[in-house]
């Protein structure tokens, strides 16, 4: 998934430089283990960026993140980010309306259902030993830890007049990126779908689940219901859907009670050269689901926790939503926001004795809570039309989201030592 | 390691890839990559390669329960009462252990889930690892969880005795070219199902604990039996109609 680039791009930016200020990164601070360490990722990416996590499976919902921090070269000190990532759903209705599952809650995506890696799975990464999950839980190779370049991260041509120099001393500032990949492997009948958490070296989050293995082998119906992948016009493979849910507890810097806004941009008039564009925000003060509408978006920000530049921290939602599955009034809002309760762990289908009127996101929502430390639920749909080259194995196709820091640093976290004196209008 | 997947009865197709050697490099320390040469591709930037040890006897925090951990969860879960008051999937006393897993709190408590075939209700049973005491029970009609092992085994066993099985062993032969050659020959995972508003045939499912069974032969065919819903609350086979 690609994030909307917002930060302005600067090209050729005159300056009058600042030499080298800032000294070497100190190491980054580890909080307190609060997990054992073989199922604690703390890992340092080539650009300084250090990640620290605890990581399990859970027999339904696979791979679980939690206290996850990052940690910078110029920022050492390591801020927690989130309480907790994990999947909440996965409904795959296909579209003859004869089939549909669950595969989270009705199927399980750990214990049994788990993968173990083999070396391809994880080539040039660790894979990591921990409980399965299981109802026996069995201690195998099931946690690929990663880390995969990710491209250019920033460049910038940047001249420089030093005072009494007749030429301008030109600086060329480019970086490639890396990401921090966690990657299990969960094989549902036929299906095989990919967790993965991408941890950016700049601050991002990526969440996406791939799948691959083989389309259904009993789901076969007319033209408009599938799509002929054998010899002529004979085996229509049922076209279906993925909607999968995340969710996402923050806590960002440790203090929690995260408060969500959503900002809209609208069009409001005509300027001299272009339309004039305003944007404004709301607080997002109850339980609720919410749907994507153009220059729309979300964020948590901290109520207490501040930058250099004393800007609330925060983390941006990007998600495009992909297809909405208009059979279930829960799969079609693009991200529902509720107070964080214990027997609310998955976004359909939740089975909790505890608390058995709770069965949705729907549910969870319905009864309108003052919004104290929200969890964040998100969707994607995906509705796939099989294709020829869905055969086979298929090639993995990927949904999912990104988090994008907002304001968690004062600057770009890997600005490098020529650009440090760059913060808010030049003077 | 060996054979995780326990249902994979008889001759183990799951468990040859899960035996599998992992063989690794030693990927150590956190060096930064070669930036690598033109028209060489540069190295992947490299991660640390912990090896694991032994299962400690208990986790920290909110890591998953150790087998340890399950065992004596298992134990102090299963109440008299409970032992007393419900049926397993094979007609037995006491309820069919579903799974246990960590509950969220990091107070090391054990979520232990059954399901009561007697009644019919989901039972969870909140384990206070610490005091080795149960801490709260719940239970619930109506509402299910992935199928245990024993499920996949009876649930299978059910539809080999019932005359659908005529039908399965047609689809298994057509799948496969071959005469289905008895349950260890094929691994067998499911799908809880739940009727829906035009389910007929199974209407009963949801209220009744019911699998839709995926059954996979030796050589990776996958046979279509999606028609036919196991009813394991009501001991049948019921066809989707």
């Amino acid at each position: 998934m690609t994030y909307r680039m917002r930060a302005a791009f600067v090209t050729a930016l005159i300056t009058a430089a600042g030499l080298g200020v800032s000294a070497a990164p100190a190491s980054a601070k580890a909080p307190a283990a609060p997990c054992a360490p073989e199922s604690t990722v703390h890992e340092t990416l080539p650009n300084g960026t250090v990640w620290d996590l605890c990581w399990r499976m859970d027999e339904r919902a696979g791979l679980i993140l939690e206290n996850v921090s990052v940690a910078y070269a110029t920022n050492p000190e390591a801020v927690q980010v989130l309480q907790s990532i994990r999947l909440a759903q996965l409904n795959v209705p296909y579209d003859s309306g004869d089939t549909e599952y669950n595969d989270l809650t009705d199927y399980g995506f750990g214990g049994g259902d788990l993968e173990t890696l083999k070396s391809e799975d994880c080539k040039g990464g660790s894979a990591r030993t921990g409980s399965d999950g299981s109802a026996e839980p069995r201690r195998r190779k099931v946690l690929c830890v990663s880390a995969e370049r990710s491209g250019l991260a920033y460049r910038l041509h940047s001249y420089d007049f030093p005072e009494g120099a007749e030429e301008p001393t030109e600086t060329i500032y480019s970086k490639q990126g890396h990401d921090l990949v966690l990657r299990a492997i969960s094989k549902v009948g036929w299906y095989e779908y990919v967790t993965e958490y991408r941890l950016q070296d700049d601050g991002a989050i990526s969440a996406r689940l791939g799948a691959t293995g083989d389309l259904s082998p009993g789901n076969y119906y007319n033209a408009d219901q599938g799509w002929p992948i054998g010899k002529g016009a004979r085996d229509f493979s049922a076209m279906h859907y993925h909607s999968a849910f995340w969710r996402v507890d923050f806590n960002l810097a440790g203090k929690g009670k995260e408060i969500v806004e959503q900002y809209d941009t609208r069009t409001d008039g005509q300027g001299e050269m272009a339309a004039k564009l305003t944007t404004s925000h709301q607080t997002i003060a109850k339980e609720g689901s919410f749907t994507k509408a153009n220059q729309r978006w979300w964020r948590l920000a901290s109520p207490s926790s501040k930058n250099a530049d004393r800007h609330r921290r925060s983390y941006e939602l990007v998600t495009e939503g992909g297809d909405k599955y208009e059979g279930h009034p829960e799969t079609q809002p693009d991200v529902t926001f509720t107070n964080g309760h214990a027997c609310e762990m998955f976004a359909t289908g939740n089975a909790d004795p505890e608390c058995p009127r709770r069965q949705t996101i729907l549910d969870f929502t319905s009864n309108n809570e003052d919004l104290k430390d929200p969890i964040m639920w998100v969707r994607v749909g995906f509705h796939h039309v099989p294709r020829d080259e869905d055969q086979s194995p298929m090639p993995l196709h990927w949904q999912g989201f990104d988090l994008l820091p907002r304001d968690f640093t004062a600057q770009n976290p890997l600005t490098p030592d020529g650009r440090k004196d760059v913060n808010g209008q030049p003077r | 390691m060996g054979s995780f997947r326990k249902w994979a009865w008889g001759l183990g197709i799951a468990s040859a890839t899960a035996v599998t050697a992992f063989s690794v490099a030693s990927w150590q320390a956190n060096a930064a990559p070669d930036p690598g040469k033109p028209g060489v591709t540069a190295d992947q930037p490299k991660v640390s390669d912990p090896q694991a040890g032994p299962e400690p006897a208990a986790g920290v925090g909110a890591d998953a329960l150790t087998g340890d951990e399950v065992s004596r969860a298992r134990t102090i879960a299963l109440t008299a009462e409970l032992k007393a008051g419900a049926t397993d999937v094979t007609g037995k006393g006491g309820p069919e252990y579903l799974t246990a897993q960590i509950a969220e709190d990091g107070d090391r408590r054990a979520d232990v889930y059954f399901y009561d075939y007697r009644n019919d209700r989901l039972v969870k049973q909140v384990v206070d690892l610490k005091s080795g005491k149960v801490a709260a029970s719940y239970a619930a009609a109506g509402m299910q969880m992935p199928a245990s092992e024993q499920e996949l085994s009876t649930a299978f066993d059910l539809l080999l005795a019932d005359p659908a099985a005529a039908e399965f062993k047609s689809a298994y032969r057509k799948a496969t070219g071959k005469d289905f050659a008895g349950k260890g020959t094929v691994k067998v995972t499911a799908h809880v199902f739940k009727a829906r508003h035009a389910d007929a045939g199974a209407a009963q499912c949801g209220k009744h604990r019911c699998l839709q069974l995926v059954v996979e032969s030796s050589d990776n065919t996958f046979i279509d039996i999606n028609q036919f819903i196991v009813d394991l609350s009501g001991r049948k086979i019921a066809r989707l109609s």
